[in-house]
């Protein structure tokens, strides 16, 4: 979103607005790797506590990074994305409990299982517009709570399922919270530099193109069904990789921890955090782990209150979220140093 | 005495300006043709007048300062505009259309007394509207749809009735039938008209005054027979020489 | 025999909530062509002004009528208040705001009336008529009757009155409507005001069935999208007819369908909102979809 905002922005399609867009490009990746290595160094600074949560801060992320190709690129609405979340958790809890497989296998089997589920639900929704997917994800993430309990020799029923969560290697030196944080960072930085590179293609310009106008773009041969049950498919894939590392990193897994507030709550997040940009799922991440747990003590009630209110106050005034807000303000800056 | 003057009218959409300062003057229970090529800015002229676009300038209809006012309360002003494309409620009623034009009618017993009277009138003028009064709007052919909203638009008792492209995609037989039914209503109700056309030769037989409109602009006004009697009219519109 | 009859029976009194929430939902859809997902949420809120009110000592139907009156103003006011800033933006924006919406409606109940379940009060008596070996208790009776009796006054609203005209003219042409003196804007506050009062309905007949709490409607609104689904969003009779038979057939799935039992009735209107997106999507008694620009 930001990208585009540049560009009209620029007075004429000069080489100096080429140059100044290379220079943009370049303060990106620094402020990325300066990011990178304050989050490498993070965990050796903070409590376990505080490790914890900011490792959920990157599962939410993921999770949020797999909503954004779909609601953020392809303009498509999910309101059940945390039923691919659960989809991952439990397929990653019911292979470690059930067939003892080691948990680095675990992450591939669960993400390409909750991207095929994807595939089977979205041939279906994707031929209608975005506003029948978003009541049959919602429906989904509805009926998805009953189902668990209901098999419960495999699932654990209402009960759960309880794991011992992956133990650091020796050799790293590294305590628990702070290997599961690092296998977190990875998953993390694996899902940003593919949906970064995803964006950054053919299927990316046609998910831009979809979400712009769906007739023009069809008209240009873009082929819609195809690449919205992609783009839905992708989302919980990713949805499905951000579950299995909530089971590594929690440890236990429960039919209600994955009610439909869940779903609503990535989407709220999402959106706060900012649709259609690279940094709105972590920001978002940030959002969902830390607006809950400072909140809470006012009022069991009060994240929703918060969110509800939020949600609707950026599609007001700032419809790209706090990503678009922090990249005009990145933007604003840059502008006001040149001059001087 | 004049019934609607227009001065310096401009209007757009968003960014793109589309009328640059547009005047003109129609007495009462006269009929005025604007005529000009295609993106002129003939229909803008007509919105601008009905309120569906943003303006500057003034539009006094009487006493009334029309400029800036919402379609609805032009409308409550006696203004009547049949829109490009018909503005049919499809699913509705032929019946229900008719009504829906004397929407802004007191709704006493005298009045709805004479609302059914105008009914009454309007099938006069459109007999083929009686028949049909039951039926879906929408089954109806084109020209009966434009009878059928011309027949809204007079259902308001309009002081003023702008008619934009009534020969739209009406076969000329349907047309010509048409514009012998408007210039009639005129004559009857001395309702004051703004029509725009593309077939110039048929709007200027049923109009005293004409103008000219080019990219947002009146390039040439007059009687309807000294512009017919103009040699680049008749070039550019009437597709003869004189 | 009669089993099945009486099944039939209580499903019909289930499809008539759903009826009255899909028909709150279709009422704003055919005006903005918006799907509200905070429908279900507002009769929540309503259904606790309602308890609010007996509980302050008032009788039922007299704090039924207060309710009825406080939803549509509600609803007018959030129409005006939420909804005309994203007038005529993308889909995707309204939705989220509806979403908003959701959130905030939900938790807002949470912070006054608290998560906990309260009891409500069910106005109709105890007991069951019988008749040739049918039972059919006072309380599925009285829904049907209610529910009936909000279609009627629906039925004569839009049929036969002005405003009615006038409302069905802006769900049908806006523009045109604006041409002949409509005032659009109060059309569409109306429109919201009067799917608030019949959501607020809906709450209020299923509130004694299930129990008063925050999350009482997240279910209910499923089964009414699936109602509204299988009638064709655009399609008020249709919402109706959608309603009772998707409470109809989620009442026999979940008595004959040993698989299915009463935990996973919900998965019903799923198949059923999938079935008819596959099969027919605009619904039994839909246009067929015409994209809106």
């Amino acid at each position: 979103m930001s990208d585009t905002a540049e560009v009209t922005r620029v007075d004429a399609p000069t080489r100096a607005g080429a140059l100044r867009r290379v220079a943009a490009e370049r303060w990106r990746w620094i402020v990325l790797a300066a990011l990178f290595a304050a989050a490498c160094y993070a965990p050796f600074q903070l409590v376990p506590f505080r490790v914890f949560q900011f490792t959920m801060v990157l599962v939410y992320a993921v999770a949020l990074l797999g909503l954004n190709l779909l609601v953020g690129h392809a303009g498509q609405i999910s309101l059940g994305h945390g039923a691919f979340f659960a989809v991952g958790a439990y397929g990653a809890a019911i292979m470690l409990d059930r067939f003892e497989l080691p948990y680095p296998v675990t992450l591939p089997i669960a993400a390409a299982v909750a991207f095929v589920i994807g595939l089977a639900l979205g041939l279906p929704a994707m031929r209608l517009r975005g506003l029948y997917l978003a009541l049959v994800t919602l429906a989904m993430a509805i009926f998805l709570v009953p189902l668990l309990k209901r098999f419960e020799e495999v699932t654990g029923g209402s009960m759960g399922l309880t794991l011992p969560k992956p133990a650091p290697p020796a050799w790293t030196g590294l305590a628990e919270d702070q290997w599961l944080y690092f296998l977190a960072l990875a998953v993390a930085v694996a899902a940003f530099l593919s949906a970064y590179s995803l964006m950054r293609s053919r299927v990316g310009r046609a998910l831009h193109a979809i979400r712009d106008n769906e007739a023009a773009a069809e008209t240009m041969g873009v082929r819609l069904s195809f690449y919205k049950t992609l783009a839905f498919a992708w989302s919980a894939m990713f949805a499905g990789a951000a579950g299995c590392v909530y089971t590594w990193v929690i440890g236990f897994v429960s039919p209600d921890s994955f009610a439909v507030t869940l779903s609503i709550t990535l989407l709220a997040g999402l959106v706060v955090g900012g649709l259609g940009s690279l940094s709105g799922p972590l920001l978002g991440g940030l959002f969902v782990m830390f607006v809950p747990s400072i909140s809470q003590d006012v009022n069991e009630a009060a994240p929703g209150v918060i969110f509800g209110l939020l949600i609707i106050a950026v599609m007001y005034v700032a419809p790209t979220g706090l990503a678009g807000l922090t990249g005009r303000a990145a933007h604003s800056i840059r502008k006001t140093l040149r001059k001087e | 005495m004049s019934a609607l003057v227009v001065t310096d009218l401009h209007a757009g959409y968003g960014d793109a300006r589309v009328l640059h300062g547009v005047s003109l003057s129609v007495g009462e229970g006269e009929v005025c043709a604007i005529l000009g090529p295609n993106g002129a800015g003939k229909t803008t002229l007509l919105r601008a007048l009905s309120g569906m676009v943003r303006t500057r300038g003034t539009v006094r209809l009487g006493d009334a300062d029309l400029a800036g006012r919402s379609p609805d309360t032009i409308a409550r002003q006696g203004v009547a505009h049949v829109p490009e494309g018909r503005g049919t409620f499809m699913p509705l009623t032929v019946e229900e259309n008719l009504r829906l034009g004397a929407y802004v009618r007191p709704a006493s017993r005298r009045a709805r007394a004479e609302v059914d009277a105008d009914l009454e009138r309007i099938h006069g003028y459109f007999p083929v509207l009686k028949t049909r009064l039951r039926q879906a709007a929408g089954s109806l052919s084109g020209g009966e749809q434009q009878m059928l909203a011309i027949g809204r638009a007079l259902m308001l008792r309009p002081r003023l009735l702008l008619l934009d492209e009534p020969s739209l995609g009406l076969a000329p037989l349907v047309t010509r039938e048409l514009f012998r039914i408007v210039r009639t209503i005129n004559e009857q109700e001395r309702t004051t008209v703004v029509v725009v056309e593309q077939n110039a030769h048929l709007a200027l037989g049923i109009a005293q005054q004409a103008h000219v409109l080019e990219t947002g602009r009146i390039v040439l006004s007059g009687t309807a027979e000294q512009i017919r009697a103009d040699e680049q009219v008749a070039q550019s519109y009437l597709g003869y020489r004189v | 025999m009669t089993g099945f009859l009486q099944q039939l029976v209580q499903g019909l009194g289930a499809g008539a909530i759903y009826a009255s929430l899909a028909l709150a939902l279709v009422l704003i859809y055919q005006f903005t062509g918006i799907v509200n997902f905070a429908q279900g949420e507002l009769a929540m809120f309503s259904t606790y002004l309602a308890w609010q009110f007996t509980a302050a000592g008032m009788p039922f139907w007299l704090a039924l009528a207060l309710t009825l009156a406080v939803s549509f103003a509600g609803g007018m006011l959030i129409e005006r208040l939420v909804i005309r800033p994203v007038e005529g933006a993308p889909e995707l924006t309204v939705v989220i705001v509806t979403v908003g919406l959701f959130i905030f409606v939900n938790a807002a109940a949470g912070w006054i009336w608290t998560f906990l379940i309260k009891d409500f009060p069910n106005p109709f008596p105890g007991g069951a008529l019988e008749a040739g070996g049918l039972r059919v208790s006072y309380s599925t009776l009285g829904v049907l009757v209610v529910v009936g009796l909000v279609m009627g006054l629906l039925y004569l609203l839009f049929q036969h009155t002005r405003i009615g005209l006038g409302m069905r003219a802006v769900a049908t042409n806006p523009d045109s409507a604006r041409l002949v003196g409509i005032r659009v804007g109060w059309t569409l506050a109306l429109g919201w005001g009067l799917a608030a009062t019949v959501g607020a309905v809906s709450g209020v007949l299923v509130a004694p069935l299930l129990f008063l709490e925050p999350n009482m409607m997240g279910g209910v609104l499923i089964y009414a999208f699936a109602a509204a689904t299988l009638g064709g969003f655009d399609s008020p009779v249709g919402a109706v007819v959608g309603g009772l038979i998707v409470g109809v057939a989620e009442t026999l799935a979940g008595a004959y369908v040993g698989f299915i039992g009463s935990d996973l009735k919900v998965g019903v209107p799923l198949v059923i909102i999938l079935g008819v997106l596959l099969l027919r999507p605009q619904g039994l008694f839909g246009r067929a979809a015409v994209e809106r620009a």
